[in-house]
């Protein structure tokens, strides 16, 4: 027999999970953010889920944020921006 | 320690073996056994646990052992290594933003041009048929990128890699840069590599555009072609640019006394539609209007600059006089044009490829290669 080595990372240490932040239990009166990745859509989506949230469960302000490159990862200072002013961020791609 | 593998019996039932488990681009690959890995491993200057790639969206780590799995696999011999860990690297650079070209449905290819001594040595091909197949180290180092993608950061097609179409340079895309007939210094000498180095630049293609000209040797005629093909409705964004010219391109720019800097320049200031066309042809998207980056481009050339007050989204499909005098150029400026001289001798035929992304796409990485 020949042992041929595996060529993926199924046997590589599973990358550390980031923690999860706790989760409000009411959405009612909370600020809420929009961050859209960039592309045509995507804030149109979210402006149709902030509608919802607002009928539904009474959210309060809402914080637009849009990546202007689509491939970039947000940059460090919006997320601690959004992270200083809201509750819960909801991100989306629309394209 | 036993690593990570599969015991098989002999070669063809290795080769099934890995189709089976999804690890080939298609073709059948070498079977990475260990002595070949080691092999392989003892070709570049590191250790196995090395990590030569990080891919930050997802959190991956690709090891100089991996890597060696991969390039057994592709077909590599142990002296092509340094290339593609440096490869790698460049690939894994944090501004090369992997994940986005790696994933979208823009379907692009990692392009790899070679300089420096090591092309001689490895015997890349810079001449004929460079981006076709037929040689050895072209072929494998190339593809064992596109199977380190698969292999490793899971860019398997339809599920992590979303490619609309995708095209036959995702199966490997490496080439030298034939320094012998370009008119101008390396292309890593004027990316900033000291002159007798090998490395490697990498770039997110998009399929590449045959430029035929036969029938002049003036540098403006010969380059209104070029041109032409930049300024191409389906390609044109403010993205980046690869032109590599055939010899015989070369030479008359050569003939001409024409720099690079001056091609880029000439190639930039040309490549261009008016706003009305790109309007006409649906290229403006609404949503280009709420992106500070892509109103700038837009109107980068512009007479009296950006337009007061600032456009909005009913002006993307609305042609005005003052559009036909707008001038939206391919990229940004010249230095995202990379202009390169590879091909047979004979033959009045060049390439330009667009970058991936109807945006920016992601910048050109050089990056040394080992000695």
């Amino acid at each position: 027999m020949t042992r041929i080595l595996d060529p993926t990372l199924s046997d590589a240490a599973a990358p550390a999970a980031t923690p999860r932040a706790p989760r409000p239990l009411a959405l009612r009166g909370l600020t809420v953010g929009l961050l859209a990745n960039g592309k045509s859509n995507g804030m149109a989506l979210l402006d149709g889920i902030a509608e919802r949230l607002r009928e539904r469960h009474g959210i309060g302000e809402v914080v637009r944020a849009a990546k202007t490159n689509a491939s970039a990862p947000v940059s460090e200072e919006e997320v601690e921006r959004l992270a200083k002013r809201c509750a819960v961020v909801v991100t989306a791609i629309g394209d | 320690m036993t690593r990570a593998g599969i015991d098989v019996g002999d070669p063809w039932e290795a080769i099934e073996a890995c189709y089976a488990r999804g690890w080939t681009d298609g073709l059948p690959v070498i079977p990475p056994t260990e002595p070949l890995v080691d092999r392989m491993l003892a070709g570049g200057p590191w250790s196995p646990g090395e990590v030569l790639l990080h891919e930050p969206v997802r959190d991956r780590a690709v090891t100089a052992e991996k890597a060696a799995i991969n390039a057994v696999m592709a077909g590599c011999r142990p002296e092509y290594f340094p290339v593609v860990g440096a490869a790698l690297q460049a690939i894994g650079d944090p501004a090369f933003m992997l994940h986005g070209p790696a994933t979208s449905t823009g379907g692009s290819a990692l392009m790899v041009i070679v300089n420096g001594p090591i092309v001689g040595r490895l015997d890349l091909n810079a001449g004929a048929n460079l981006f076709g197949p037929g040689t050895r180290a072209n072929a494998t180092i190339g593809r064992t990128l596109r199977l380190v993608l698969l292999n490793c950061l899971d860019c398997r097609p339809g599920v992590l890699d979303k490619s609309t179409q995708g095209w036959p340079g995702k199966y490997s895309l490496c080439f030298a840069e034939d320094e012998a007939a370009s008119p101008w210094e390396p292309l890593s000498v004027s990316r900033g590599v000291a002159a007798g180095r090998s490395a490697v630049t990498v770039y997110a293609a998009e399929s590449g555009h045959n430029v035929l000209s036969h029938g002049t040797g003036d540098p403006e005629r010969l380059l209104t072609c070029f041109a032409d093909a930049m300024a191409g409705l389906g390609s044109l964004s403010p993205g980046r640019s690869v032109v590599v010219f055939a010899p015989e391109h070369a030479q008359h720019l050569r003939r001409a006394g024409w720099s690079r800097a001056r091609v880029q320049q000439w190639l930039y200031a040309h490549a261009w539609r008016s706003l009305g066309d790109l309007k006409r042809a649906g290229k403006v998207e609404p949503a280009f209007y709420t992106n500070p980056e892509l109103v700038a481009w837009i109107y980068r050339d512009a007479p009296g600059g950006q337009p007061e007050p600032a456009p909005g989204l009913e002006d993307a499909e609305r042609v005005t006089p003052h559009d036909e005098s707008v001038r939206v150029h391919r990229g940004l400026g010249p230095d995202d044009i990379v202009v390169a001289v590879g091909g047979g001798a004979a033959g009045g035929h060049s390439a330009f490829f667009p970058s991936w992304s109807r945006g920016r796409s992601v910048p050109f990485v050089t990056k040394e290669v080992p000695a």
